[in-house]
């Protein structure tokens, strides 16, 4: 019993980091039809970005998310401007081979000043995991899991409160309408994009005292992420924020009761089942 | 004019051992003509049928480790190996393909996606039949005697020749099929898939059909590269990157082309191995970057571009 109950909440620890990417991941689909490959990489960025920050400016890497978010904001609106933007007419596919080209860019650009060394982050406060009730809470870890619902709050009250979000919402139902609505699209679709890989980056943020670094983190992450926008629905949020959940419960589940060498591909099988019987997504909200 | 263009490729391509013999240039070209192999393989599906697949790295793998296997458990040699890894390949790609032909475009692309990663995982953790992470060596390959001497397996050369046959095969294959039924349809298909469908086309046959013979290639290229490397594991032979690499190839060379595949490999492969010489990581920056600039200004690839160039010119 007790294993079963450290299980999960293990899984909601990192689920709650894979929710956030999926979150990124699903806006920037509803809205501009982009699958992007590119959005481990982004996630990476994150994480090398806290490393930079211990490393050399010396800032705790949960403190140093407050300069990297509005950084990769900026890089998102750059990446939209002046990479995306005329690609996207083009049609899905297109995308989805120019974002692979972007992300085989970024990784190996990292790959060159970073080098393929695996790095780890080390925390001070980090040594003994907190243990109440007898479950084993990782510290940064559990710290992560605080910050990433604190964000992912934040951005649901942005969707649904403020008139940038409902413009966002909008876009993603009905581009045409909402245009006609009076709605910008264009700037929609850089806020969209931008607020999606500021996402992705402070996830990566989070997760980087958790995991090794190392520049093609991205591939294995942008698999994991397109597993958790299909269960979700492509396209939702709370889609997204249950998939990356459910995606954390199962992996550590799997885990504990199948076997750790195959508990990467239960989210795979899982993945191709519920695309091929229910390719809306679990909750039958996505678009297809 | 343009059969004397191509007699003359194809006497430059047996002749380029004698040209230019340095071990490095023969390892460059050994690596262009692989890698033509592969980007003419994933054309025949992407390109003719237009269907994104992310997870071709499965075959070559499947290929790869049927070579690997059958040369090191039963003792058969790597020739006979190779084609019979290339038609283990193509039966593995039946299931895939009606699993995933269920679905479309993007979907499609990130299914493959899937279960390639699910097929590596496989291989990495079934450590009776593939040794896991710690991977399969070859030490030595099995004497054969050509023309009354023994090939000497030590020299790049031999297998230059091998993979040249393969590549002009996979390069005819194409050919062929661009003038078939089986390519008619596949391009139907490309167009739009509902009226293939709507005139009568099986699309799912069609598709898998131009699946298997696309794994075919991918599984035969697998079997050389374990034949000329003489090592493999899950993660060189049934990694994403593979996978990758071999849709740049051919988007950047050109779709649907017949020579597309070539002429992607010629450019990327060849930047891409000088890099890894001088800076050892990172040799595909350029392979993304090429994938942008392509998909941006030159839709249709390099060789589309050219091609249509020297049409004009005509």
């Amino acid at each position: 019993m007790e294993t079963f109950v450290q299980s999960i909440v293990s899984g909601l620890l990192t689920g709650s980091l894979y929710a956030m990417i999926g979150v990124g991941l699903t806006v920037i689909f509803g809205v501009m039809r982009i699958i992007n490959m590119a959005h481990g990489d982004m996630v990476m960025f994150g994480m090398y970005g806290a490393f930079l920050s211990i490393t050399f400016l010396k800032i705790d890497p949960f403190l140093s998310i407050v300069l990297w978010i509005p950084i990769a904001f900026f890089i998102g609106v750059f990446i939209y401007r002046f990479l995306l933007k005329n690609i996207v007419p083009g049609g899905e596919l297109n995308t989805l081979l120019y974002t692979a080209g972007l992300s085989l860019f970024i990784a190996n650009l990292v790959l060159l000043i970073a080098t393929g060394d695996y790095r780890t982050i080390k925390l001070k406060y980090a040594i003994m995991p907190l243990r109440p009730f007898g479950i084993a809470l990782p510290i940064p870890l559990t710290i992560a899991f605080g910050m990433a619902i604190l964000i992912t709050v934040a951005l649901y009250w942005f969707l649904v409160r403020t008139d940038t979000g409902r413009a966002i919402r909008a876009t993603s139902q009905e581009p045409e309408a909402a245009a006609l609505m009076g709605v910008n699209v264009d700037r929609t679709a850089i806020i969209t994009f931008a607020l999606g890989t500021a996402l992705a980056c402070s996830a990566g943020v989070l997760l980087a005292p958790s995991l090794y670094l190392y520049p093609t983190v991205g591939e294995i992450l942008v698999a994991k992420c397109f597993v958790i926008v299909v269960l979700g629905g492509l396209g939702s949020v709370p889609g997204a924020i249950a998939g990356g959940l459910l995606l954390g419960v199962v992996e550590s589940l799997g885990a504990v009761y199948v076997s750790v060498p195959y508990k990467d591909a239960i989210g795979f099988v899982i993945f191709l089942l519920v695309l091929l019987f229910r390719p809306s997504g679990l909750f039958g909200v996505g678009k297809s | 004019m343009r059969k004397i263009i191509v007699a003359l490729a194809i006497l430059l391509l047996f002749a380029a051992p004698w040209i230019v013999s340095a071990p490095f240039f023969v390892h460059l070209m050994i690596m262009v003509l692989m890698w033509t192999v592969l980007g003419a393989s994933w054309n025949i599906l992407g390109g003719f049928t237009g269907q994104v697949s992310f997870g071709h790295a499965t075959f070559l793998g499947a290929g790869a480790y049927t070579t690997m296997i059958l040369y090191l458990k039963l003792g058969i040699a790597p020739w006979y190996g190779i084609p019979i890894g290339g038609l283990v390949a193509a039966l593995i790609a039946l299931p895939i393909g009606f699993i995933c032909f269920r679905l479309r475009g993007p979907y499609f692309a990130l299914s493959t996606l899937a279960v390639a990663e699910i097929i590596r995982l496989v291989a990495l953790n079934w450590e009776s039949f593939t040794n896991g992470p710690v991977g399969l060596l070859i030490t030595t390959l099995p004497d054969v005697t050509f023309r009354g001497e023994s090939i000497d397996w030590e020299n790049k050369i031999p297998f230059y020749y091998i993979i040249a046959v393969i590549a002009l095969a996979s390069i005819v294959a194409t050919y062929i099929m661009s003038r078939t039924r089986l390519g008619a349809y596949s391009l139907a298909i490309r167009e739009d898939i509902d009226s293939a469908e709507a005139i009568g086309i099986n699309t799912v046959q069609t598709r898998v059909a131009a699946l298997s013979l696309s794994a075919f290639f991918a599984g035969v290229a697998g079997g050389f590269y374990a034949m000329y490397f003489r090592y493999i594991d899950p993660d060189a032979v049934f990694s994403i990157a593979l996978s990758v690499e071999m849709v740049f190839i051919a988007v950047v060379g050109g779709l649907t082309t017949v020579a597309g595949p070539l002429i992607g490999a010629i450019v990327l492969v060849t930047f891409g191995e000088t890099f890894r010489q001088i800076f050892l990581v990172g040799h595909l920056i350029f392979y993304g970057l090429m994938m942008m600039i392509v998909i941006r200004y030159l839709p249709e690839g390099i060789w589309g571009k050219l091609r249509r160039w020297f049409v004009a010119r005509e």
